[in-house]
């Protein structure tokens, strides 16, 4: 099947990659990298093709069922959703009824 | 009587509330089935012996105090990993979730089990439910029934194995952009994506939230359209879910009087030989029912794969930032700092595929380019979604083929874009909210299964279902792959 592919090759490189690895909190292996890098200027050169429609006159689509545009409020009430004990089991380390992490504080001198 | 995962899920049910079989009888056969074949096939992650076994001897309990059973009672139904039982791993076919103990039920899964559904075991998946292969998964890739060497789709590819090969006559699927239609179709049975809404996704890990819905793959459309009066309620716990009373699925062999068919053979122009002739051939069975064929604009949806991919990787960006390593999941052990945490268990826990779409959807809403590529393909998506509009003012369903050919062989994709096209005709559903159904259309030349997609408009979910009863019922091509007849 063939489809229209417009291909404007986008400025995806290297130096965007370690900025959108640091933004994204993800560490990747060198081949990764490569792979990852490649792959991410094959799929933006590949989206570009959305140049082609004219959306000036276009809405932005903000909601998925037309006719049902109203927001889903209710009380603020408080409920036994989920507890400590249970929420906690799936912790990977924890200490005192709270989740441990390594210290954020440096102590000061 | 004949072998009991011969049965539609309706027959077996039927059978078991007049005391013909009891419900450990099938937990047993089905679970001997798993032990049998799932070793080749993958399909399941893990099974739930003890908890499937125990269930059927309350219903067996309660069959034989003539209390009354539910509308699935001693259906085996697979959940796909992706959605919690309480106390069960919940591990999405991801590393970063091998150890995730689910502490509630997922609203679907709570459903099903108030009807006396028995929950088999927890389906293999692509990670995250990100692939239309099932080669994504972390743990093992699924195998298609049909053919071990071939894909059976993705990503409830796992579903769709055990389903096709009898190991369990229903499972819950994810379709976020065609996955539970495309596997279906691979694998020869019935796949149902409902009206974005319908059902409840609390306690389904989220991948895009305006596109998922959760459906059923059953062997047959009676099938899908019972679990679809289960499934489909309104749940206060998802803001999505829509406030409206459960639809009530009777399906007529007959299609409605005047029922007309859209087809948009300017957009299906390149079609491939095989799925031409095969798609030519379903619109001869609804043109025999005495619909009416009519030809409908939308071109626009060849823009739909560059529009998902930039709004599914998006929002899936923003969904999968949870995972941190931090409240649960995999830590990273060599992590010495905050930020050590977050980037190594990151690093050691998402996939390949994972980490490329999570990078995507940061791109493509980071400063600079949401203009060009989030916000272009939201009013894209909006035109999309008005083609759609004007199409469904001439007709009552739109019939399109689900896939660009049947089910490929492991490894034979590599490029990124030549494997996200193969959802070139699932996708624009869910851009669009749409309920969509895949129902099996026949088999190519090497004896792979083929289906045809019948979409509708929001809302139209029962007449989606009642289009493609009719079709099933007039083409019969519902088989069991020859390998797990016995």
């Amino acid at each position: 099947m063939v489809f229209l592919i417009h291909i404007y090759m986008s400025n995806f490189d290297h130096q965007t990659l370690e900025h959108l690895k640091k933004l994204c909190r993800i560490e990747c292996t060198e081949e990764e990298d490569a792979d990852i890098l490649n792959s991410l200027n094959r799929v933006l050169d590949f989206a570009a093709q959305l140049n082609e429609v004219n959306t000036e006159n276009t809405k932005t689509c903000r909601y998925v069922l037309r006719g049902m545009l109203k927001n889903q409020m209710r009380e603020d009430e408080v409920k036994d959703v989920l507890s400590r004990e249970k929420f906690l089991a799936n912790a990977p380390d924890q200490i005192g009824g709270m989740i441990r992490v390594p210290s954020v504080l440096k102590p000061s001198s | 009587m004949k072998h009991l995962h011969h049965f539609s899920a309706t027959e077996l049910r039927d059978a078991f509330i007049k005391g013909e079989v009891s419900a450990v009888k099938i937990v047993e056969t089905f679970l001997s089935r798993i032990d049998k074949h799932n070793k080749k096939l993958g399909a399941f992650l893990s099974v739930l012996n003890t908890r499937a076994l125990l269930k059927a001897e309350a219903l067996d309990k309660k069959r034989a105090h003539n209390q009354p059973c539910g509308k699935m009672a001693a259906i085996p139904v697979a959940i796909k990993d992706n959605m919690h039982i309480m106390g069960e791993t919940t591990t999405c076919g991801s590393k970063f979730l091998s150890n995730y103990k689910a502490p509630f039920n997922a609203t679907s899964v709570h459903l099903l089990e108030q009807e006396d559904a028995i929950l088999i075991g927890k389906t293999n998946m692509d990670e995250f439910a990100m692939g239309s292969s099932n080669e994504n998964s972390a743990y093992f890739p699924a195998q298609n029934p049909w053919n071990l060497k071939r894909v059976p789709g993705g990503s409830s590819g796992g579903s769709a194995a055990a389903v096709a090969a009898r190991l369990s006559l229903m499972a819950t699927g994810s379709d976020t952009g065609g996955s539970i239609r495309q596997p279906a179709a691979f694998c020869g049975i019935v796949g149902y994506k409902p009206t974005y809404g319908r059902v409840s996704r609390y306690g389904l890990v989220a991948f895009g939230s305006s596109l998922d819905q959760i459906g059923p793959l059953t062997p047959t459309v009676a099938d899908a359209a019972l679990s679809m009066e289960v499934l489909g309620h309104h749940c206060p716990r998802d803001a999505t879910s829509l406030d409206l009373p459960p639809d009530s699925y009777r399906l007529s062999k007959s299609l409605e009087e005047g029922a007309t068919i859209g087809v948009p053979w300017s957009f299906l122009e390149n079609l491939k030989p095989e799925i031409r002739e095969n798609f030519n051939q379903s619109i001869e069975v609804m043109k025999s029912l005495g619909a009416k064929i009519v030809d409908v604009d939308l071109d626009v949806i060849k823009y739909s794969i560059a529009v998902y991919y930039i709004l599914a990787t998006a929002e899936a960006s923003t969904n999968l930032a949870r995972f941190d390593g931090i409240r649960y999941g995999v830590r990273s052990k060599e992590a010495k700092t905050l930020e050590e945490i977050y980037e190594n268990s990151r690093k050691n826990g998402f996939g390949r595929e994972v980490k490329k779409r999570i990078m995507l959807g940061t791109y493509v809403l980071s400063a600079g380019y949401q203009d060009a590529y989030y916000k272009k393909a939201q009013k894209v998506r909006t035109q999309i979604m008005d083609a759609f509009d004007q199409a469904f003012g001439s007709c009552d369903i739109v019939m399109m083929p689900v896939t660009t050919s049947g089910a490929f062989e492991h490894s034979s994709i590599m490029d990124p874009v030549e494997m996200y096209l193969q959802d070139i005709f699932t996708v624009s559903a869910n851009l669009a909210g749409l309920p969509a159904i895949s129902v099996p259309s026949g088999y190519n030349k090497i004896g792979m299964p083929l289906g045809v997609q019948m979409i509708g408009a929001q809302m139209c979910d029962v007449s989606v279902m009642q289009t493609a009863y009719a079709y099933e019922q007039a083409s019969q091509h519902c088989r069991i792959p020859r390998d797990y007849e016995a």
